[in-house]
This record gives C-alpha cells, sequence and structure tokens, in this order.
C-alpha cells in the first residue's frame, strides 16, 4: 500500500498498514471461507432434504460405520491441533519444525481421505452407487466435495512446505502458513458439522 | 378492463378519481373482453384479489403521481438559471425519518389487507366439490373423483374443458406428470403451480353460468404457449345434465356407416394412446389403452364424449368452427347452458384443424414426436406423432369421433 | 505494470524493463504497448476498460435477441422463430443481458473506478482482477458457443427443474449453461473478494467508511451480496450438471425429488443478484445527481445505510418469485411482507434523490438527463414491484407481462440508464475526451421514448392475460376493440427498435468522440470525488501523490470552500491546479505490479476443464494439467517484480513504493 513513501524493502508488502489492519490475504481468505459456507450450507441442506429419500439401494442407517468414520474424523481433528503447531513454528521462524508439523498435518489429512476412498469404496460394494438413490447421490456430492477440500488442503500443505524448504516462498513466510492453516481449520469444522449432522444423528 | 364496468361500480368510480388521469388513460388504453383478463372477476375467489387491487394499485397511482410531479417541480425550479452554487447542505434528520415513516405506514396499512386476503384465499374447509387436474406437456387433465351427492358415481376423465357448477366451492387439486404447469383462470382466481410430485390446492368458484379462458403460466418446454385451458360453469341443473352425459354409456357406430369404418382406424391406430370408455375390440374384449407404453410423461387425452368439448390438442384448437364459437361464447348466461350442453354437431365442427391435426400433429404442434429422436426417452414420444393416415382414414375418423358425444 | 516512473517529468516514458524470471522458467512478459500490454496486463483500468468492451459486445448479442423476440410477437402467431428457436432466445435473451452484459459492466465501472475513488493504486490482488475478467470472457464464450454446438440453452434464465432435466431439455444447450455459468460465477466470486479487501483495506489516509463516496459503497454492498449468494446457485448448477452429465437424480421426481429445491436454491441467489444489478445503477446517480445539482448528496448516510439495508433484506425475500408455487400461507405471508419492507430502503433512496437536486443549480448534461431518467423510471417500476409484493395480487400477475414491464423498468429504467449516465459521466476521466452532449440527448431521447414505448405496453398487456415466455400469442385470446393485444404488441415491438435506435447513437457518438472528440478539460463537470484528482485518462499509477482526505467529496472541498459570513461556496482553486499540484509533489518511486501470463492461462485452463464435463475426461484431464501448472507458476511468481528487475530512470533502486501488491 501506498499510504507513506517509507518501505524500502518487499517484506513491506505484507504486513503493512491497511484500513482495517488485516492483511489484504488474510482478509480475502476470511471472504473465501464465508463464502464457502454458503456452499456446504447449499449442499448440507441438499442433503438433509433427501437423506431418508431411498427408493433402491441401502438406507443410510444400514450402511454408516460409525466407529470407523469416529477415526477418521479423530484423525482430521487431530491435524488441526499440528497445524496450530506448524503455525507457531512459523510465527518463530522455525523452519525445520513447520516443516515437520506440515508434514504431520498433511499425512494426517492424507489418512483421513485413505480413509473416506476406503469408505466409499465399501458403500459402493454394499450397492450404493452414485446414482442409486437421492440419499447415495447427496451424500457422495456432499462427502465428495469436503473430500476435494481437504484434498486440496493436502496439496497446498505438501506445496508450501516444498516451497519454504527451496526457499522460494513470495512474502511473509509465517502469513502464509496461516493462510494454509486457516483453510485447514474451516475444512475441519466443516467436517465436524458434516459427521454430527449425517453420522450421528438418526434420520 | 372493461371500462363501462369500472364506471358503473361507484367505489372503482371513486378509486378511478382518486388514481386520477393517468388511471383513466391506462383503463382507457385497455382492450374490451379480454378472456383473460385479470381485473374482470367472474368470481369471489378472484374478487377478492381485485379488491385488494383497487386498494394498492390507486396507492400506487397516487404515490406514483406525486413523486413524478415533484420531479418534475424540482427539475424545472431548480434548472441552473445562474444562481449561485448553494450551501453544500448535507441533509435533514428530520426529514428523512418522515420519508421513512410515511410509506412505512402506508406499507403497514397494505399489509394488513394483504395478510387478511392471503389466509382468506387458502381457506378449503368449505370445499363443496374435487377435481383433480393434472398438467402434462402440452395439455390438462380434469379427474372428477367419485361424488354421489353430485351424481358423479364413476369417475369421469376429461380434458381440455374443465366443467363445474356454478356458485359451488370447486376444490383443484393440482399436480403434473413432468415439469412444472400452472393453472390460471384469471377470471376466476389467480395462478397456482402444478408441481409434480406434489399436490397443490387451488379453490375455484363463478358466479354466473360462462366460459372462462386461462393459459398455462409456468414455463414448460417447447410448446408451453400452446397449452391453453378453458373453464366451463353451469347451472347445478345443466351441471348434473352434463355429468349424466359424461357417464353415458358407450354406443357403437351402426355397422355400414362411415363412423363404423372410423372406429376400426381408431382400434386400429389411436387406441394404443386414446382410452375411448366402453370402446370394445372386434372380439368383443375392451379396448384398453396404453399409454404409459409410448408416452414418455404416461398419459393421452381420454377421448370419451369428445364432442361434448368444444376443445381439443390442449385447448390449442377449437372443435367448433368460428360462428359457432363465438355462438357459446356470447351467449347470455341464461342461454349459455344449453348452448355448451349441445356439444359439437357435424355442421359446427371444424374440419380444418381436426383434420389437419389428423394428418400431422406435430405440424400443428410443436412436440417431441420425431420417432428418430427418442433415444432420451428410451422411444417415448412427447407429444402426438404424425400416424401416417391416410385421406381416407381422416374420413372415416372424423365421422367416427363425431359420433363420441 | 512494471515500471517505474518519474511522475514530475515531463516524458511518460516506461523505464527500461529487464524481465524478470520467476523460477527460470518462464519470463514475465513485459511489453507496455500493442495487445500483449492488454492480454497480460494486471492494471485496474485497462481490465476495466475490457469488462467495458466485452459487456458491451454481449449488450449487443442480447439487444439483438431482443429484437428478435419483439419482432415474433409483432404480430399474432409469429414464424420468425420457432417454438424451439424462441425458447433459445429468451433464456439467452435473460441469460446475456443479466450475466455478460449487466454484472461486467457494473464490474467495469467498479474496476475502474473504485481504487481510483478511495484514493488507491490498483486493486488489492491485480492478478486475480485479470484473471477474473478472463473466466468472465471464458464462461460467455461457452454459453453463446452453444448456439453453433447443437442449440442453446431453452429453459428460462431461471433454468426450472425438472424441465431442465435431460429427457425435458435433450440438446447440450443447458450443459453449455452451466457451465459458462458457473465460470462467470467464479469470476464473480473472485472479484468481489478483491473489491471487497480493496475498499477495506486500502482507502487513502482518511478516508473513513463515511467519506467514501456512495459509489464506491454501492459497490461494496454488491460484492457482499455476491460473496454470499454466488455459492448458493453454484450448489445448485452443480447438482443440475450432476443430474445431467453423471446421472444424478436431484430433480427426478420419480425418484422422490423435489423440484421446488431448485427454485429455493437459485432464488436465494436471484432475488440479491437482482440487487446485485440495480445498486451500481443507484451508485453512479449518486455521484451524478449531486454534480450536476452542485450540492452533496442529501441524506449522505440514510442512502448509504439504505443501500446496507436493501443489500440486507434482499436475502430475506428469494420466496416472493415463488408465491404461485405452493408454499402454503405462512411462508407467502411472511415473504409478501418482507417483500414491502424492502420498499421502504428504496423509497428513501429516491426522496433522497429529488432532495439532493431540491434547492440546486441543475446542469442538465447527457449524464444528468440519464440520471434523472432513473429516478423517474425506477419509481414507476419500484410502485409496479410494490402491487406484485402484495403476494394475492402477484398471482394474477407473475409470469405475465406484467412482470416482465415491471422488471425492465427496474432494470432498463434503473440499471441500464445508470450505468448509460456513468458512460457520459466518466468518459471524459477513462479516455480524456467528451463524448458529444448533442448526440447524447439524442441518445437519451430515443432511449427514454423507446424503453416507455417498448415496456409501458406490457403493464397493459400482462394484467389484460398475456403470459410471458409463449412464442406466439394468439387472436382468440385478445380481446376486442382498437386497444386490443394486438395493438399494444405492435407498440412494444416498434418501440424496441426505437430503443435499439437510441443505442445506436450511442455507438456513434463513442466512434466521433474516438476520431474527433473534443478533448476533456481537466474538471469538465466540476465533480465532487477523489478519482478527478488524477489525470484524464489517468496515469498508470493513478496518483502522483497518494491524498490525504478530509472531507466526503473531497475533491470538491478543495476547489471551494464556505464565506463564513455569506454562507455562499466560494472557489479557491481549480481542478487543474490542484492536478498540478499534486504532480509537483509527487512520491518519488512508485512501484507496480507487473503483468504476468498466468491470469490468462488459468483461465484457459479452467475453461477447459469445464468443457470436459461435455466432452468427456481426456478434456478434463488436459484441462486440470493446466490448472494446475498455471497455479504452481502463479504462487511461484512474485507479485511485484524484483527490485533487480529495474533500471530507474535515474539509476537509483531504492526506497521503492509499492503501489500495492497481490
Amino acid at each position: 500500500m501506498a499510504e507513506t513513501a517509507t518501505h524500502t524493502d518487499h517484506a513491506a508488502d505484507h504486513g503493512h498498514h491497511s484500513s482495517t489492519g488485516l492483511s489484504n490475504n488474510k482478509l480475502a481468505m476470511w471472504l473465501f471461507l464465508g463464502s464457502e459456507c454458503l456452499l456446504f450450507g447449499g449442499l448440507i441442506s441438499t442433503y438433509m432434504l433427501y437423506r431418508g429419500r431411498v427408493q433402491n439401494g441401502p438406507h443410510p442407517s444400514q450402511i454408516y460405520d460409525i466407529p470407523f468414520t469416529s477415526v477418521s474424523s479423530f484423525v482430521l481433528l487431530m491435524s488441526s491441533l499440528t497445524m496450530v503447531l506448524a503455525v507457531t513454528s512459523a510465527q518463530r521462524d522455525d523452519d525445520a519444525r513447520t516443516n515437520l508439523w506440515l508434514t504431520i498435518t498433511a499425512l494426517l489429512g492424507a489418512t483421513f481421505i485413505g480413509g473416506q476412498v476406503y469408505e466409499f469404496t465399501t458403500f459402493y460394494r454394499e450397492g450404493l452407487g452414485f446414482t442409486t438413490s437421492l440419499f447415495s447421490s447427496s451424500f457422495y456430492s456432499l462427502t465428495g466435495f469436503h473430500g476435494v477440500h481437504v484434498s486440496v488442503g493436502v496439496i497446498m500443505l505438501l506445496s508450501t512446505m516444498g516451497i519454504i524448504k527451496r526457499n522460494k516462498i513470495t512474502g511473509n513466510k509465517a502469513e502464509v502458513v496461516e493462510l494454509v492453516g486457516l483453510y485447514w481449520h474451516f475444512v475441519d469444522i466443516v467436517w465436524i458439522i458434516i459427521f454430527t449432522l449425517i453420522y450421528l444423528i438418526p434420520s | 378492463m372493461d371500462t363501462v364496468n369500472n364506471v358503473k361500480s361507484s367505489r372503482r368510480r371513486i378509486s378511478t378519481t382518486v388514481a386520477g388521469l393517468t388511471g383513466l388513460l391506462f383503463l382507457a388504453g385497455c382492450a374490451t373482453n379480454a378472456p383473460q383478463d385479470t381485473w374482470q372477476a367472474k368470481g369471489p375467489n378472484a374478487q377478492k384479489i381485485s379488491d385488494l387491487q383497487w386498494i394498492v394499485f390507486p396507492i400506487a397511482g397516487v404515490v406514483g403521481v406525486l413523486v413524478l410531479a415533484l420531479a418534475g417541480y424540482i427539475m424545472f425550479k431548480y434548472r441552473d438559471k445562474g444562481q449561485p452554487i448553494p450551501t453544500q447542505g448535507h441533509g435533514k434528520p428530520t426529514a428523512e425519518i418522515i420519508l421513512t415513516i410515511v410509506p412505512a405506514l402506508i406499507l403497514t396499512v397494505v399489509g394488513v389487507f394483504t395478510f387478511r386476503a392471503i389466509f382468506e384465499l387458502a381457506k378449503t374447509e368449505d370445499t363443496e366439490m374435487i377435481i383433480n387436474v393434472t398438467g402434462q406437456q402440452w395439455w390438462w387433465e380434469y379427474d372428477y373423483p367419485v361424488q354421489t351427492e353430485l351424481g358423479i358415481n364413476t369417475p369421469i376423465i376429461s380434458s381440455g374443458q374443465l366443467v363445474m357448477p356454478v356458485g359451488t366451492k370447486v376444490l383443484l387439486r393440482e399436480t403434473s406428470r413432468d415439469v412444472i404447469h400452472s393453472y390460471w383462470i384469471p377470471a376466476l382466481n389467480g395462478k397456482k403451480d402444478a408441481v409434480p410430485g406434489r399436490i397443490h390446492l387451488l379453490r375455484l368458484e363463478a358466479d354466473k353460468p360462462g366460459i372462462f379462458a386461462g393459459q398455462c403460466t409456468e414455463f414448460c418446454g417447447l410448446s408451453h404457449a400452446n397449452m391453453r385451458m378453458e373453464a366451463v360453469a353451469l347451472s347445478k341443473e345443466d351441471f348434473a345434465k352434463w355429468v349424466a352425459s359424461q357417464q353415458k354409456a358407450y354406443t357403437s357406430p351402426a355397422d355400414g356407416t362411415l363412423a363404423k369404418e372410423g372406429e376400426t382406424v381408431f382400434l386400429n391406430q389411436c387406441v394404443r394412446c386414446h382410452q375411448v370408455n366402453g370402446l370394445k375390440k372386434a372380439d368383443g374384449t375392451p379396448a384398453l389403452a396404453a399409454p404409459d407404453e409410448n408416452v414418455y410423461s404416461g398419459a393421452a387425452p381420454n377421448l370419451s364424449h369428445l364432442m361434448s368439448r368444444n376443445t381439443f390438442a390442449g385447448a390449442m384448437f377449437d372443435l367448433l368452427r368460428k360462428s359457432c364459437r363465438a355462438d357459446v361464447w356470447d351467449a347470455t348466461s341464461e342461454e349459455f347452458g344449453a348452448k355448451y350442453l349441445a356439444g359439437v354437431s357435424e355442421s359446427c365442427l371444424n374440419q380444418t384443424d381436426l383434420r389437419a391435426w389428423l394428418r400431422n400433429a406435430p405440424a400443428m404442434k410443436p412436440m417431441y414426436a420425431d420417432p428418430t429422436k427418442l433415444t432420451k426417452t428410451g422411444g417415448k414420444y412427447r407429444g402426438m406423432p404424425n400416424l401416417g393416415l391416410t385421406e381416407n382414414d381422416i374420413d372415416k375418423l372424423v365421422a367416427y369421433l363425431l359420433t363420441l358425444k | 505494470m512494471a515500471i517505474i516512473e518519474r511522475p514530475s517529468s515531463e516524458v511518460a516514458t516506461p523505464a527500461v524493463v529487464a524481465p524478470s524470471q520467476a523460477l527460470g522458467a518462464i519470463r514475465r512478459p513485459v511489453a507496455s504497448k500493442g495487445w500483449r500490454s492488454w492480454l497480460f496486463t494486471v492494471d485496474h483500468k485497462k481490465i476495466g476498460i475490457m469488462y467495458g468492451v466485452v459487456a458491451m459486445v454481449f449488450f449487443i448479442v442480447g439487444g439483438v435477441e431482443a429484437l428478435l423476440i419483439r419482432l415474433q410477437l409483432a404480430l399474432p402467431d409469429g414464424r420468425i422463430l420457432s417454438a424451439d428457436q424462441y425458447n433459445q432466445m429468451f433464456t439467452m435473451h435473460a441469460t446475456t443481458m443479466i450475466f455478460l452484459f449487466a454484472m461486467p459492466m457494473a464490474g467495469a465501472f467498479a474496476n475502474y473506478f473504485l481504487p481510483l475513488q478511495i484514493g488507491a493504486r490498483d486493486v488489492a490482488f491485480p492478478r486475480l482482477n485479470a484473471l477474473s475478467l478472463w473466466l468472465l470472457v471464458g464462461g460467455g464464450l461457452i454459453l453463446n458457443a452453444s448456439w453453433f454446438l447443437g442449440g442453446a440453452a431453452d429453459g428460462g434464465w431461471f433454468m426450472y427443474a425438472p424441465n431442465s432435466g435431460p429427457v425435458f431439455s435433450p440438446s447440450n444447450g443447458v450443459d453449455f449453461w452451466v457451465l459458462g455459468l458457473q465460470i462467470a460465477g467464479i469470476a464473480s466470486l473472485i472479484g468481489s473478494i478483491n473489491l471487497i479487501v480493496t475498499v477495506l483495506n486500502m482507502r487513502a489516509p482518511g478516508m473513513t467508511l463515511m467519506k467514501m463516496p456512495v459509489f464506491t459503497w454501492m459497490i461494496l454492498v454488491v460484492q457482499f451480496l455476491l460473496v454470499f449468494s454466488l455459492p448458493v446457485i453454484t450448489v445448485a448448477l452443480v447438482l443440475l450438471m450432476f443430474q445431467r452429465s453423471y446421472g444424478a437424480t436431484f430433480f427426478d421426481v420419480s425418484q422422490g425429488a423435489d423440484p421446488l429445491l431448485w427454485q429455493h436454491l437459485f432464488w436465494i441467489f436471484g432475488h440479491p443478484e437482482v440487487y446485485v444489478l440495480i445498486l451500481p445503477g443507484f451508485g453512479i446517480i449518486s455521484e451524478v445527481l449531486p454534480t450536476f445539482s452542485r450540492k452533496p448528496l442529501f441524506g449522505y448516510p440514510f442512502v448509504v445505510f439504505s443501500g446496507a439495508s436493501i443489500g440486507l433484506v434482499g436475502f430475506g425475500v428469494w420466496a416472493h418469485h415463488m408465491f404461485a408455487a405452493g408454499l402454503g400461507p405462512v411462508s407467502v405471508a411472511v415473504f409478501s411482507i418482507s417483500t414491502m419492507a424492502i420498499a421502504i430502503p428504496t423509497g428513501v433512496k429516491i426522496f433522497n434523490w429529488l432532495l439532493t437536486m431540491w434547492g440546486g443549480k441543475i446542469w442538465y448534461t447527457t449524464a444528468m438527463k440519464f440520471a434523472i431518467g432513473l429516478v423517474v423510471l425506477f419509481t414507476i417500476g419500484g410502485l409496479s414491484g410494490v402491487t406484485h409484493s402484495v403476494a394475492p395480487s402477484d398471482t394474477q400477475q407473475t409470469d405475465t407481462y406484467y412482470i416482465v414491464a415491471h422488471f425492465h423498468y427496474v432494470l432498463f429504467g434503473g440499471m441500464v440508464f445508470g450505468l448509460f449516465s456513468g458512460f457520459y459521466y466518466w468518459w471524459p476521466k477513462v479516455f480524456g475526451k467528451l463524448l458529444n452532449e448533442k448526440l447524447g440527448s439524442w441518445n437519451f431521447w430515443f432511449m427514454v421514448i423507446g424503453m416507455n414505448l417498448t415496456f409501458g405496453p406490457m403493464h397493459i398487456l400482462g394484467l389484460q392475460g398475456q403470459p410471458r415466455r409463449m412464442y406466439v400469442w394468439t387472436e382468440a385470446r385478445a380481446g376486442e376493440g382498437l386497444f386490443n393485444f394486438g395493438f399494444w404488441n405492435m407498440v412494444s415491438s416498434i418501440g424496441s427498435f426505437v430503443l435499439a435506435v437510441g443505442i445506436l447513437f450511442f455507438l456513434i457518438n463513442v466512434v466521433i468522440t474516438a476520431r474527433n472528440g473534443k478533448q476533456a478539460p481537466a474538471d469538465p463537470w466540476d465533480a465532487r470525488t477523489l478519482e478527478w484528482l488524477a489525470t484524464s485518462p489517468p496515469k498508470e499509477h493513478n496518483f502522483d501523490r497518494i491524498p490525504v482526505v478530509h472531507h466526503l467529496d473531497e475533491f470538491f472541498h478543495r476547489k471551494y470552500e464556505e464565506d463564513p459570513n455569506t454562507h455562499t461556496m466560494r472557489q479557491i482553486a481549480t481542478g487543474e491546479e490542484l492536478i498540478r499540484a499534486e504532480e509537483a509533489a509527487a512520491d518519488s518511486d512508485i512501484h507496480l505490479p507487473g503483468p504476468s501470463y498466468w491470469p490468462l492461462v488459468l483461465a484457459i485452463g479452467i475453461g477447459v476443464l469445464g468443457l470436459g464435463v461435455v466432452y468427456g475426461t481426456p478434456v478434463m484431464v488436459v484441462g486440470a494439467a493446466v490448472v494446475l501448472l498455471a497455479s504452481f507458476g502463479w504462487v511461484l511468481e512474485p507479485s511485484v517484480p524484483e527490485a533487480i528487475d529495474y533500471a530507474s530512470p535515474d539509476g537509483d533502486g531504492h526506497s521503492k513504493e509499492i503501489a500495492t501488491h497481490g
């Protein structure tokens, strides 16, 4: 921002003065996540409307493996913790630890995705295809969309790590990690809501 | 809007005066007797809406005239006449508050009336008759469930024209077999969508015998523009006669007549989709139509008593010639019943359109009836295909259809 | 652009620019002239102009579609178009006008003037800004490509299920429609986040929110509406896409689906969208009316808050599009009342505009005429809107021409007149030349008369029962007498051509002005807001010195002061003098974001990825690969070129000022 002519280096590019005190990147991320809330809101509403509408194939209660999903949910929840540790390390400018925690977060995320792939495969074998019923279509759409979000998050985590390692980061390192963290926490929270509404509350 | 009628009503006259010159010009610019005029209520439901409109429109008109007059005044008064640049005042909060409260008060008044009307129009407890109305691309089916107190002892299935008794609170139970349609007879009530998988209720009641035009008002695909309807109100006695005529047993044409040959053509071709109640095959077994095997949405108009209706092909075409049609439409409410119940005679039949329809239906009304383009529907038609009938067959069929009274 | 410029020096030389090497892979584009400078630009002004050009092209496309519709309906049983063609025509007319003309044209104004009005040198994320533009172009091309690839979408812009399903709409038109809108939607989402951040974070020192120009305020409200409504239509479009392309049954009633799901999702987006369309127009005339009345906007805080509350309440009225859809009396009553409530802030705006002119010294330029035209026509449209907030009355009016009349008064009379007012007002700012006022007058009067002839009669047609979306109307329902459907349909069709001539005058005006238009003075309108503190056209970095703001209407208050004795306004400086003063005190080095290939590449990737839905997985894989490549290229490219990329004119590489980043 060009409010004063005193900036002399590119570090000023980020974390400089802004009218709100938030950096542009962070503000944009918050807005994006706000928009994402409505996206998941729409998908969750669709699922809630259609979860009981099963003309073919299994009903939700016949197919959900709640202990299994609880474990993978726990794994995802833990990844939020490791993400916090990564952000703290980045703020302390500790690249080694940052990378370590980012890797662990990515691994936990990947584990969750692995669990979801396994779950989808099992469901499919039990006769719940994408087009089987309104329930199945809306279930796969909602959880699939979430899965894509987690996958994108994993790619972002790994890329961030790679870029930090090669020292190619453009801009404020701690802030980049924090932004990825914001996204990651959001995806986590959405999963908690999905898990509660879909798996725990019987239809 | 019919200006003559408006002036007759004193309430309307007052309102019109209030609405001022704009309103008058507006009314003067309207056609007389437009069949779907929304401001010529012919029944209590539409009247309720009309009463509400006679509150809202004049208010809107007055506000509009005042605001535009104010705008005109300001535009003239404060044009640049070389006056100095005005003081840079930023507004007066009191003015703002007044200008917020006044519209809010006006709208509160409107809101109260609206609120009341919404719930009154939604009332169904005192229903006196039920008709099931089903929309399909691009026609309406009317199905009268058994209501012995009205003389309906076996279900009546009809299309083209909704027939109902006057002074009776009729409840339409609407649904659809394919996409969303909307049922609208402006003279009797506002519109209500017919949504597949749901049943929506709409109340109709007519004050006097007569015929009222309508039009499907939810875009429903290719021939949406051709999906029309007509509601016919008969006096209670005439309605009883109509019910009786619809329950009359089928009589096959006499052997050796052209009509009898037409029955054979019908059995060979038309009965695949179109039911005629009581029609029997050559071997004496009942001829049952199977529209669900040929039509994607699952039904085709039931043609029993076809000639008791005045329209065909989703009320797109008249069965009556122009002059005969005008005779029915323009009849006084006293004469209307008898004229309507006379049905379609040979001399009154609109041969041109009916024959053209039998010759090549898709050329008359856009439909998805090209046999080479039915992959998405699994080979089923959406609309009547060209049956490739010979002129000879058409002569026979027309003769036969004329017997379906 | 990656240039360092000494604003004080008379020669506007782009400095010698050495290309940067992002990752050692691809060099940054460096062109500052020619087509490359446009294709790879991240300059909000160039992007704004391109938005305008794209929107204008689509305005003409949508206009031709409208004329064909009116030709078809001029006479009963029209034969110009077949039923199928007509259905495609009205679908694409609405889609084009809303998504490819109105939103991008408002985007053009927002892009160009928002940074200028808040005293910034660019938007917060210049590359994302370019991405928005190219995605919009991609979406528009995909939408319109369907005309040549088996037929355009034919389900109406509202695309109600189940009529939009694969059986009822068998051509690929709807697939292209879904894709085009999805991509244009991503463009709008990115654009809206970008503009919100710009407004919230990049205002010049001293410009508090309540000192922002109203245009900026209205654009801000619009962007918030978009951020929260676009994801909802995204969900609806995704569901429809899964149904059409991958066999899901979201709207298949035989599987137990509820078609009203689509309507709710669509209108939760669709109603805020209406305000997305109209508020920029309100913003523009809230600049124009004060300027040409020589008075500040009457009740600035009320106008701002009424705009914000229109936006807020706009999320709570969607079901008034569904009064005939069988919602049940309680919902109908609630939405009826909330719809009436939205009339109150709208009325506040109209009164404030009128009171702005009250006591003024009104100068009737073309811009002012269009602005007043908006006030008058929008009042008519607003009042007819009140008549169908009354739900029972609406059940008679909905889906008739009365509604068509209403929303054209609101959108054409409101939005389009606002945009044209903006053209005439800001043309000298953007191009340094004044549009011809005489031709402007012809333009205005033809448009006003044409618009009223076209849409006025539709009120009558609708109340007399002519439904909309019908490819023919029949004499059997036309009524008797001279003033029957035939008369009014003919008037309306003639009117549409008068309207078209009016718009032609504008295009002619543009050409003539470009060829031999009058050079505009620095401050031709004695304007009030910060964008006029820049030169016309503005320099690449907008402001030589970032202004410090003390007043609402800062520019005006730098020119005039109130005489404490007589309370009259006294001129203390001309606009030109102020601009010269800024140049003299210019910031030393100004550092702007560099152009980039990646926005264009990423947009192409996303477009190809989308086409994969229609043309199969291989296409999708190619698209995804391009998207991934572009994303990495994007992330690894420094948003602002490195210092070593520059050789500043005086060899002094230090004390660079970052204009923006992103």
